[in-house]
């Protein structure tokens, strides 16, 4: 008999991702995907001047902050055939990689190593030894024994106070848990360290969108960074060092520490390259433009259906055919009125609520399908895309993580074991050490062209009467974003966004057919129900994100402090 | 001298969640405020609020609270209440997070010393609505609140002689003008 779990473990306001597995013999037999708040966001553009959207579309996702305003001003470019100037072009590349790497680092160590690392194991181990394990791996300088013994001493005090504070609810001591103690420090000291790398990374947005987390720098048409080298108001040389030094800081970060422990973890843990497969047709959109009419790439972008790995069909921009054709969104099991597929230009939101039921509608996320089929996106899909089209520097930094992979668990991980649970961790390291090195080069660019004497930084848009149709895509941290935008005599008339947390999360369509993280689910080892420690690696494997929504703070208690009542 | 940063919370897309980023805006454009003192706007950060209290010493986030009060009700959370809220295992690890992000600064050495919510009680969250009048009503009482927190711990202020614009744009009226 199948035992139904549910992970709804947050609160109504806190948590938008609710989970249901069923296990028979101690591995998950079925799966639902739900969002539990209503993310009808969209409506708010109705009637609003397409140059303010982005300001709004900013504000849809606290954390997703830079991806969706950059993903507004390309969709109504794209309705204008507007092309941007390089140095626009480049500054915005700067932005989407210095807020790709901070993205990656943080969900790596924050929000998803504590599924593997055990920090209660930590006490036992001795900080030389983690020294002396990592000495000849890495040349990384935060690497000495002194280190490992402060950050041992942080955990110490914290479980000899009685209060684990963060670590309260982590499956500490789960049998699902294997790395040595040494390990475990040493993923835990680096956690402590990747806090301030990933810092690094939002000065660099900052810097360039003259605030963070809400960049201010962004016109539809290109840039609002006045440039001028000598000026003290405006990109100046001190700026764009500033920038520089930056990212020569976070670079050695990812590649003398992050990856190489996503490397190590992923061959330590080699069988989690053997669950989460789940939907193996993949979707990924070309990214980081190298001209202002966006036909030359630095990401490249495509699709594989069914995990046939070594052949992608490629895109040759944003605005693919093939690719605008083939996306609709269903709402068979959504909380939505209609059962139509429907192209997202012409896509509703007209909600219905019901009960959650297993066999109807069960979820706020609509079911997109490309070709009619559900995708993963994300990271994984961006880099078996790139290996399949032969990309070079994909290959590069995808061969050098497979090798350490390989050499830790004592055999052979080829890139099709990507397709997995651990597959989707170590895309996104090898993602952020692309990331890393493009960084290098888009600085180097920008620099350059401005040094040609050209300080152009916007094109005016220009609105025509009557309706015209474009669609923004970004290749962001979690995958594939679009968004699609109806503008009539020069207001929006439609708009839709579709997320990367809507590809993954999707709940089945109209012929039942899972979404990526129901598919992944299934077979999933869970070791104790009571502690799906299992489940969860594989859903933070994706990098959910669905906040796109409210923040009010719930004290789950009263007020002991000051209460003034008006 | 004391780092202060003012700190507004909350999507200012839906209705009286705005009321974070919304008086955080207020004040930065009624008050100018000594060289340690800073306000921003953070929207929803989720676990990246470490990224803007790390190096702080006094961090007083204005925010909407679900706390059961009548709408409009400002109450006070001090540090040791906040992080007397247990987090929770997170599926979906962006949603709100200021104990997380406390108890994470902490343990990297540079968290606050202190941690001031000032909550107000919220009416509506509806998708697109300015905020209640309820909420509205209750800015005055969060900004003596918040300029209370800057001066007893060291930091100074002083109004405007000319307020600048608070720049409420998500309030600006859709277009009606075809164009």
């Amino acid at each position: 008999m199948a035992k139904r779990i549910t992970i709804d473990p947050i609160s109504r306001i806190e948590g938008h991702l609710r989970v249901d597995v069923e296990v028979e013999n101690g591995s998950v037999s079925n799966s639902w995907a739900s969002c539990t708040m209503w993310r009808g966001i969209e409506t708010i553009l109705k009637g609003r001047d397409p140059r303010e959207a982005w300001l709004f579309t900013q504000r849809f996702c606290g954390v997703c902050t830079t991806v969706h305003a950059m993903a507004s001003v390309r969709s109504v470019e794209d309705a204008l055939k507007l092309e941007i100037p390089l140095n626009a072009q480049y500054i915005r590349n700067l932005i989407l990689i210095n807020h790709g790497l901070h993205d990656h680092i943080v969900h790596f160590y924050h929000l998803s190593a504590l599924d593997f690392v055990d920090i209660l194991k930590i006490p036992q181990a001795d900080p030389a030894k983690t020294s002396a394990l990592i000495e000849g791996l890495s040349p990384w300088t935060g690497n000495s024994k002194k280190m490992f013994l402060d950050a041992q001493n942080k955990v110490k005090a914290v479980a000899a106070s009685g209060q684990l504070g963060i670590f309260t609810n982590g499956y500490w001591g789960h049998p699902a848990m294997k790395l040595s103690p040494e390990v475990n420090l040493l993923a835990f000291a680096h956690y402590i360290q990747a806090l301030e790398y990933q810092r690094k990374s939002v000065q660099a947005v900052a810097i360039l969108g003259s605030k963070s987390p809400h960049i201010q720098n962004l016109t539809v048409g290109g840039v609002a960074n006045a440039i001028n080298l000598d000026s003290l108001a405006t990109l100046n040389m001190d700026r764009l060092f500033m920038i520089k030094k930056l990212m020569d800081e976070v670079k050695p970060f990812v590649d003398q520490v992050y990856l190489p422990d996503v490397c190590a973890i992923a061959g330590m843990y080699s069988d989690w390259f053997n669950y989460g497969a789940g939907v193996t047709n993949y979707l990924a959109s070309p990214d980081l433009p190298l001209d202002g009419k966006n036909t030359k790439f630095d990401l490249v972008g495509g699709y594989i259906m069914d995990g046939n790995i070594s052949s992608a069909h490629k895109f040759d921009g944003f605005r693919d055919k093939v690719f605008t054709d083939g996306v609709t969104e269903e709402t068979k099991h959504a909380w939505y009125k209609g059962e139509e597929p429907l192209r997202p230009w012409k896509g509703e939101t007209d909600p219905e609520y019901t009960d959650w039921s297993a066999e109807g509608k069960y979820s706020w996320v609509k079911a997109p399908r490309f070709q009619g089929k559900p995708m993963q996106v994300g990271p994984l899909a961006q880099i078996l895309v790139g290996y399949a089209l032969g990309d070079p520097l994909t290959r590069k930094h995808t061969d050098k993580a497979l090798d350490l992979i390989s050499t830790v668990a004592g055999h052979r991980i080829g890139v099709e074991k990507l397709q997995s649970t651990m597959g989707r961790h170590v895309a996104r390291a090898i993602r952020a050490s692309m990331l890393a090195e493009l960084g290098e080069k888009h600085w180097t660019l920008l620099v350059n062209n401005i040094a040609s004497g050209d300080v152009a930084i916007h094109n005016d848009p220009v609105f025509p009467s009557g309706e015209i149709e474009g669609v923004g895509v970004h290749e962001a941290p979690r995958g594939l974003l679009s968004h699609w935008t109806v503008i009539k005599n020069g207001k929006i008339d439609n708009y839709q966004a579709v997320v990367p947390s809507t590809w993954n999360a999707s709940p089945r369509d109209a012929k039942g057919v899972r979404g990526p993280y129901e598919a992944s689910l299934l077979h999933n080892p869970i070791a104790d129900p009571t502690r799906p420690l299992e489940a969860i690696r594989t859903i933070h494997s994706f990098d959910p994100c669905m906040a796109c929504a409210c923040h009010t703070f719930d004290p789950q208690g009263n007020a002991v402090a000051t209460v003034k009542v008006l | 001298m004391k780092k202060i940063k003012i700190c507004g919370v909350g999507s200012v897309l839906l209705g009286d969640d705005a009321v974070g980023p919304y008086t955080a805006r207020w004040i930065a454009a009624n008050y100018e405020f000594g060289e340690s003192v800073e306000v921003e706007d953070l929207g929803t950060p989720g676990l990246d609020l470490i990224a803007y209290m790390t190096g702080m010493d006094v961090l007083i986030l204005i925010d909407s609270v679900d706390n059961k009060q009548p709408a409009g009700t400002v109450t006070v959370y001090d540090k040791a209440l906040i992080t007397s809220h247990r987090p929770a295992v997170r599926l979906d690890p962006h949603s709100p997070a200021i104990t997380e992000s406390i108890f994470v600064a902490e343990l990297a050495g540079d968290g606050p010393d202190e941690v001031y919510l000032i909550g107000v009680t919220g009416e509506q969250l509806d998708i697109g609505a300015p905020l209640s009048e309820s909420v509205q009503n209750a800015i005055p009482l969060v900004v003596e609140e918040a300029l209370a927190r800057v001066i007893e711990h060291g930091g100074s202020y002083r109004k405007r002689d000319v307020p600048l614009d608070p720049d409420i744009w998500w309030e600006n009226a859709r277009m009606e003008v075809v164009a």
